[in-house]
C-alpha cells in the first residue's frame, strides 16, 4: 500500500498564497509539486514547478514543431515575470487534484501517474486530509523491490 | 413566382447564418443545398443533374490542386525556412525585418493560401521578436494585411479571384495586367502606412540584434529534398498558368496535374497529405455552388434583369467605384467568398442587360480583396494572427485593429478608386 511507501513530512500551501510564495517554497524545500489546501487541509488542487516556470516560458516554444535551430534564447533569457504577475493568487496556475487515498495499491498508483504525465502524487485520509505525498521514484522503488526475491523462495 | 420567393429565402436564409456565424458556414452550406435541391425537385425546377452541373470544376479542381501542393510543402519546413532567412538578413533591424517579413509573406501568399503562409510564418515572427526582445504586434499585423493585400494581385492569389476569373473569364496574365500594377501601389503605400503607423514601435533598438544571426536557416529546414522537389513542380505550374491562354489549358487542370505529379515524385504518405487538405472549403464552395444554380433555375435572376431596367444609363465608372466600396464594406466584416458568389450572379444578369461587366468584376476584385483588411475578422488571415497573439503578452484585440488596419484598408481602397478612375479604358477590356 501506498501508506508505507510514501513521505509524511508534506509541504503544502493554502489557496490564498500567492505566486511568489509558492516559488519561494518550491526553492526552499527543493521540490517539485506543492499541494494546495483549503482551510481543513483538504487538497484543492496542485501547483507544479512546470506551472510556475510557465510564466517564463518563451510562447514560440509552444508555437514551433522543433527548436534545434535556435541556438541562443537572447533577451528570454533575461525576460522575468513582472511583480504584478508574481503577486497573483496560486490558483491562477493550479491544476485540478489528482489524489489517492493511503489504502491505494502501488500499480494503481503508478498506473495513475502514468497516465496524468504526473512526478508526484498527494495521498489523502479517508476523511480527504493531506497526509502525505509519494513521488514515481516512491513508487517505482516500492514496486521493484519486491523483485529482488522472485525464484529465491524456491529450492 | 413560388419557386422564386422559396429560392431566394433559402438562399438568403442561408447568407445570413452564415455571416451570424451561428453555425459553422460549411454545414449551412450543406444544408442550404439540399433544401435547395429537395424543393427544385418538389417544384419541377431543379434536379440533381442540375446541381452537379452548377459545380464550379475551374474553381474547385484548382483549390483542390494547390491545396494538396500546400499541404505537402507544410511539412517540410519551407516557411519557417524563409521567415529564419528574412531574420537573418534584418540583422534585427526593427524597419527592415517587417519590410522582409512583409515580403515573404506577401510572395508566398500571392501564389499559396493566405491562411497557411500566415499560420506557418507567425510562430517564427514571434520567436524573433521574443529573442531580440520586441513587441510581435507590428510584424504580425504586416503579416496579415500584406498577404491580404499582395493576394489581390493573382489568380491564385485570393479565393475570390479564383471565382470571379472562372465566371467572367479572367486568366492568370489578365490579372498579371490589370490587378499587379494597382496591387503594387496598394502594397508600397501599405508598408508606408504601416511604417508611420507603428513608429513608436518600429523605434526601438533591440539591445542585442545580433543574435538573430545565431539561427541557422537551413537547420530549420526540416526536409530539403522534398521542399525542391515541390517547389520545382510549383513553378512549373506557375510556368503554365502563364502560357494558359496560348496552350488552351485550365488553370484547374494545370493545378491538379500539378498536384498528381508533386504526389508522384514526392511519394508521402498519402492520408497525412490528404487530411491537410481543407475539406471543410472545399465543399463550402460546392455547397454555395448549388444554391446560386437553384437560384439561376428558378428563374429569379431573370425576374432580377427585369428590375434593372435603366440600369444600362448610370456611368459605368460610377457604378464599378459604387461596387468597389459596396463589396470592401460587406467583406470587412464578412468572409469575401459568400459576397462574390453572391455578387457574381447579379453581375451576369447586368451583362444581359447590355451592361460592359468587365470593369465590374475588377471593382469586385478590389473590393472584396482590400476590404478584408478593415477589421480584425475580416479575413482569415487576420483571424489567424489574432488568435496566435492571444498567447503572447500582448494581444491583437479589435480595438487596436481598428487604429491600425482600417486605415490599410481605406488608403488601399482609396488607391485602387483612383487608380480604377484613371486606368478604366484599361478595366473595360
Amino acid at each position: 500500500m501506498i501508506k508505507d511507501w510514501m513521505k509524511r513530512n508534506v509541504f503544502s500551501i493554502p489557496s490564498t498564497a500567492t505566486i511568489r510564495q509558492a516559488a519561494a517554497m518550491i526553492v526552499e524545500h527543493h521540490i517539485g509539486l506543492l499541494p494546495v489546501i483549503d482551510v481543513e487541509g483538504r487538497p484543492v488542487g496542485v501547483v507544479r514547478m512546470s506551472d510556475l516556470l510557465s510564466l517564463e516560458l518563451p510562447v514560440f516554444v509552444n508555437l514551433l514543431p522543433d527548436l534545434d535551430f535556435v541556438h541562443d534564447f537572447g533577451a528570454v533569457e533575461t525576460t522575468r515575470p513582472t511583480s504584478e504577475e508574481l503577486d497573483r493568487p496560486v490558483t491562477v496556475l493550479m491544476q485540478p487534484r489528482i489524489t489517492v487515498e493511503e489504502t491505494c495499491g502501488l500499480l494503481r498508483a503508478y498506473a495513475l501517474m502514468y497516465k496524468h504525465n504526473l512526478h508526484d502524487l498527494p495521498v489523502v485520509s479517508a476523511d480527504g486530509i493531506l497526509v502525505g505525498i509519494a513521488s514515481r521514484v516512491d513508487i517505482g522503488v516500492a514496486i521493484l523491490s519486491a523483485w529482488k526475491n522472485i525464484g529465491l523462495s524456491e529450492p | 413566382m413560388m419557386a422564386q420567393i422559396l429560392a431566394v429565402l433559402i438562399f438568403l436564409g442561408s447568407l445570413w447564418l452564415i455571416f451570424s456565424e451561428k453555425l459553422n458556414r460549411t454545414i449551412v452550406g450543406l444544408l442550404g443545398a439540399a433544401v435547395m435541391v429537395s424543393l427544385g425537385k418538389i417544384l419541377n425546377f431543379y434536379d440533381e443533374t442540375q446541381a452537379a452541373n452548377a459545380l464550379d470544376f475551374n474553381t474547385l479542381g484548382l483549390l483542390l490542386g494547390m491545396m494538396i501542393l500546400v499541404a505537402l510543402l507544410e511539412p517540410t519546413g519551407f516557411f519557417q525556412f524563409l521567415a529564419i532567412w528574412a531574420g537573418r538578413i534584418s540583422r534585427g533591424r526593427p524597419l527592415l525585418l517587417l519590410i522582409l517579413l512583409g515580403t515573404v509573406t506577401t510572395i508566398v501568399s500571392m501564389f499559396l493560401d493566405n491562411v497557411t503562409t500566415v499560420v506557418l510564418i507567425a510562430p517564427v515572427t514571434i520567436l524573433i521578436c521574443e529573442i531580440l526582445g520586441i513587441n510581435p504586434i507590428p510584424y504580425l499585423m504586416a503579416e496579415a494585411l500584406l498577404s491580404d493585400t499582395g493576394g489581390v494581385a493573382t489568380l491564385v492569389g485570393d479565393p475570390p479571384n479564383i471565382l470571379i476569373a472562372s465566371a467572367a473569364g479572367f486568366s492568370f496574365n489578365d490579372f498579371l495586367t490589370h490587378s499587379l500594377p494597382v496591387v503594387v501601389v496598394a502594397w508600397l503605400l501599405a508598408l508606408a502606412l504601416l511604417r508611420y503607423l507603428f513608429r513608436r514601435e518600429l523605434a526601438v533598438t533591440p539591445p542585442n540584434a545580433d543574435v538573430v544571426l545565431q539561427l541557422n536557416p537551413r537547420e530549420s529546414l526540416e526536409d530539403p529534398k522534398t521542399t525542391l522537389r515541390v517547389l520545382i513542380v510549383l513553378g512549373g505550374a506557375i510556368l503554365l498558368f502563364f502560357l494558359e491562354e496560348p496552350l488552351d489549358l485550365s488553370p484547374a487542370y494545370v493545378a491538379l496535374c500539378a498536384a498528381a505529379v508533386a504526389l508522384a515524385w514526392v511519394r508521402p504518405e498519402i492520408s497525412d497529405v490528404l487530411r491537410r487538405v481543407q475539406w471543410s472549403v472545399l465543399v463550402f464552395f460546392a455547397a454555395l455552388f448549388v444554391m446560386v444554380g437553384g437560384l439561376e433555375a428558378s428563374g429569379v435572376f431573370d425576374k432580377f434583369a427585369t428590375i434593372l431596367v435603366g440600369v444600362e444609363g448610370v456611368p459605368p465608372v460610377v457604378f464599378g467605384l459604387f461596387l468597389l466600396w459596396f463589396s470592401a464594406g460587406l467583406s470587412a466584416f464578412v468572409d469575401n467568398v459568400p459576397i462574390t458568389i453572391a455578387l457574381i450572379p447579379v453581375l451576369q444578369v447586368l451583362s444581359t442587360r447590355g451592361v460592359n461587366v468587365t470593369p465590374l468584376y475588377w471593382a469586385l476584385v478590389f473590393g472584396a480583396g482590400f476590404g478584408g483588411n478593415g477589421t480584425i475578422i475580416g479575413s482569415s488571415a487576420n483571424i489567424v494572427v489574432a488568435t496566435i497573439s492571444e498567447s503572447t503578452r500582448s494581444p491583437i484585440t479589435s480595438k487596436l485593429w481598428n487604429k491600425r488596419g482600417l486605415p490599410v484598408m481605406l488608403v488601399t481602397c482609396a488607391v485602387a478608386s483612383l487608380l480604377y478612375i484613371v486606368l478604366f479604358p484599361l478595366f473595360t477590356q
